[in-house]
Formats: structure tokens, C-alpha cells, sequence
């Protein structure tokens, strides 16, 4: 018996086809798994977030080493900061237990963000650009009301509890992340919130505002006074829109505009002057 | 950011690289099949009852180590299942080149043909990148009063 080994036909045990395609669709599938997977899993975490009770909050932010104090020069300030805040904390819709403790950090930072525990920290570089105090009442009260909407629990719940997820596909990486999150006092100033979160505490803002003084006067001037100067940059509304977590500005003194003719709050009355302690 | 740039670089490495490597290997395999022809590889158990032949085990081992892009993309296969057609031609190249390695095995031992063949194929981890083992073995029917000169290294054994 004779015996022979044909050499075989090419490409029978390999499929045909471009790698690179097959490389690009499974990457765009993959990306938008993991894009709907974590955003479902980031609500599922805030809206889980938001049952811990305020104290948990503030026995969290007690066992971080955060240091707030600030320096002893700045007391009165302090002070100041804090007596607005109980004033404006009377108008808010403030939950049971959600107390206010408003920071001061003397920094040329133009900032302000509510952390958990109920912290508020005002920068200097922001408050020096304020032109009034309904202003910085207006600054106050937005952040004051992410804290009685438990904003910043809901933000670092659901940063975790997607940080969580992604490690599980990308390994330690996202577990690193989510310790950081929770041990690292940095990772608190990054709590993002959403662009809903902050239209619900403008339109808090607002009403707590437009009590306060008896009108609104003034209390969109720090928008007006970002938008003059970001009209300078380049980048397309849309774009800068779709890009940022915080609303546009110029959107943001709509959304103020709007919510004052639908609740026909006053717009016109005198602006109160800031008290000279910077 | 850095991360990202390495893992894109890694994957046009993998990518480049690996499909050097691969059209390289699929004609030194072309060219060495055409030359073993002569001794034919047979799965059956049965050898030609007509000779009595010398027999001796043969054996052809290759191991071929997956490159980044392949992994990566099989990775993502792995979400969704389907065909892993990035290790196809890799598992293919590894099978074909064992049947060499055995065949280049028999002729040195002077074999007419090798009978009984069988495949094993093993996955060896090499980190996060795969690489497979293909094992290919068989007995080599060597026709008698044939006088060849074992030569060890042709052999890949321990002396």
C-alpha cells in the first residue's frame, strides 16, 4: 500500500478576515458594556449611598485625616461664614440629623465644595471675587443644599461602588482607586456630582436666597462674572457643555432667570455689601 | 494617561510583530511540509502488514507564545464568546510545526513513514500573555537493515 501526506490547502484552520476590524468592534463593544454597566452600577451606589444616615457621614469624615482648622487669624471669618450659613440653613429643606460646618482655606483656590459630614470649604480666591455677600449666599446655599440632598454621599457611594466594579474587570487597579477614595482625604475633594445634582441645588439655592433678602438680586453674579471671562475660550458651547459635569454657566443663570419668574421671585432690592475681614 | 500610551504601544507591538512573525513561520512551514512529503505522517494504527519494520517513538514539541494584540483581542472574545479566531492560525502553526519536528525526528532515524500519530496541545501561562505547547508523537516505521547514524542533536534529547 502506497502512502502519501498531500500537502493541505492554506486557510481551511484560519479564519479570514481583517484583525484590526474584529479588534476595533469588540473595543467599541466593550467600552459601551462597560459604559452602561458602570453608570448603572454608579446610580445603584448613590441611590444606596443616600440611606446611610448622617451621622455614619460625619463619623466617616471624623476617622479621615482631613484637616480643616485652618489657621487661628482667620476666626472671624470663620464665623461670619458660619452665622451666613445658619441663616441660609434656615431656609433650606434640611433633612433630620444634616448639621452645616462651613471651612475657610486661605488659598488663592477659586473654589468651594461640599464634602461629606456635612463640610462646606470656601476658598479665598473665591470669596475675594465676589461682589456682594448675596453672592457668596448664593455660592453658600448651592453647596449647603448639595449636603441637605446628600449629594456628596451619593457622589463618593457611587464613585466607589463603580470604582469596585472596574477593578473586578481591570484588576487591583480600581480597588487602589476605591481605597483611595475612601482613605485618602484627596479623594474627597474629587467627589463629582451630576449636572442634575447641581441644577437641584441652584434651584435650592435660589429659593433659600430670595427668603433670605427678600429677592434675588445678585445672587447670579459669580456666573455672569465666569461667563465675561470663559467668553474668551475657545471651546464650542456644546462641547464645553457635554464635557463638564457642572452645568454652563451662561445655562446656570438661565436656570436661575427661569426658576425666579416661575416662582415670581422679587428682582429688585439692594445688594448687601461683604463685611471688610479680607 | 501613561498607561494608556503603554498599552497602546504594547498592542501596535503585538500587532506588528506578531504578524511578522506569523506570515515568517507560515512559509518556513510551507517550504519545510513540501519537503517532508516523502515521509508520510499516518494517523492509523495499523502499519502495512507487508514489512516488518524497526519502530521507535517519535516526538516533535513546539511551544508559540500569543502576542499582546492577540491576547487583548481574545480577551474581549471571551465577553462576548464567539470564535477565537486570533488563536487559530497560532494553534494551527503550532500543530504543523510539531508534525515537522517529529518528521525531521524519523528521517533521522531513517524512517519511511511515521504511523500512529497523535496530537497533545497543553496551554502554558507565561504571565498575562498564553502560550500553547503542541505535542505531536507517533512510531516511526524504519525499514530494516537500514544502518543510520542517530544523531543527538537532531534529536533535541538529553545525551
Amino acid at each position: 500500500m502506497q502512502y502519501e501526506n498531500r500537502q493541505p490547502e492554506e486557510g481551511i484552520n484560519v479564519s479570514k478576515g481583517s484583525p484590526v476590524k474584529t479588534f476595533l468592534q469588540l473595543l467599541i463593544s466593550t467600552v459601551l458594556l462597560l459604559a452602561v454597566s458602570v453608570f448603572v452600577i454608579y446610580l445603584s451606589g448613590s441611590w444606596l449611598a443616600k440611606k446611610i444616615p448622617f451621622r455614619y457621614e460625619q463619623a466617616i469624615m471624623e476617622k479621615i485625616d482631613f484637616d480643616f482648622s485652618g489657621q487661628a487669624s482667620d476666626d472671624d471669618i470663620r464665623r461670619y461664614l458660619n452665622d451666613l450659613s445658619a441663616r441660609i440653613a434656615v431656609h433650606l429643606p434640611n433633612p433630620d440629623e444634616v448639621t452645616y460646618t462651613v471651612h475657610y482655606e486661605p488659598e488663592d483656590v477659586f473654589n468651594a465644595y461640599a464634602t461629606i459630614g456635612g463640610n462646606i470649604v470656601f476658598y479665598k480666591g473665591l470669596i475675594n471675587r465676589l461682589p456682594n455677600e448675596n453672592a457668596l449666599a448664593m455660592v453658600m446655599a448651592h453647596e449647603m443644599a448639595h449636603v441637605s440632598h446628600r449629594d456628596p454621599v451619593a457622589g463618593l457611594g457611587g464613585g466607589v461602588a463603580s470604582m469596585i466594579a472596574l477593578s473586578a474587570v481591570f484588576g487591583s487597579s480600581g480597588s487602589q482607586y476605591a481605597s483611595t477614595f475612601v482613605d485618602n482625604a484627596g479623594g474627597l475633594t474629587a467627589v463629582q456630582f451630576t449636572r442634575r445634582m447641581e441644577n437641584n441645588a441652584d434651584d435650592a439655592a435660589i429659593l433659600a436666597v430670595s427668603k433670605l433678602y427678600g429677592h434675588t438680586v445678585g445672587a447670579d453674579s459669580l456666573f455672569k462674572h465666569i461667563d465675561e471671562e470663559r467668553e474668551e475660550s475657545s471651546t464650542p458651547d456644546w462641547l464645553a457643555r457635554f464635557s463638564s459635569t457642572h452645568p454652563l454657566d451662561s445655562d446656570r443663570i438661565n436656570n436661575i432667570k427661569e426658576k425666579t419668574l416661575e416662582l415670581e421671585l422679587p428682582t429688585t432690592g439692594e445688594t448687601t455689601p461683604l463685611p471688610d475681614l479680607w | 494617561m501613561d498607561n494608556l500610551l503603554i498599552f497602546i504601544g504594547l498592542l501596535m507591538c503585538g500587532w506588528f510583530f506578531g504578524r511578522r512573525a506569523e506570515k515568517k513561520h507560515y512559509k518556513s512551514i510551507i517550504e519545510r511540509e513540501h519537503k517532508f512529503n516523502a515521509i508520510p505522517a499516518i494517523a492509523s494504527r495499523f502499519p502495512p502488514a507487508d514489512t516488518v519494520y524497526d519502530q521507535k517513538l517519535v516526538a516533535g514539541s513546539t511551544v508559540v507564545s500569543s502576542d499582546y494584540f492577540k491576547s487583548i483581542t481574545a480577551a474581549m472574545i471571551n465577553i462576548f464568546g464567539g470564535e477565537v479566531k486570533p488563536y487559530e492560525a497560532l494553534i494551527d502553526r503550532a500543530r504543523r510545526e510539531s508534525i515537522l519536528r517529529m518528521k525531521l525526528q524519523a528521517k533521522n532515524a531513517g524512517a519511511d513513514m511515521v504511523f500512529n500519530i497523535k496530537m497533545e496541545t497543553s496551554a502554558i501561562s507565561a504571565g498575562k500573555i498564553g502560550a500553547i505547547e503542541v505535542l505531536a508523537y507517533g512510531t516511526a516505521l524504519i525499514p530494516p537493515n537500514t544502518n543510520t547514524v542517530i544523531e543527538a542533536d537532531n534529536l533535541n534529547v538529553a545525551t
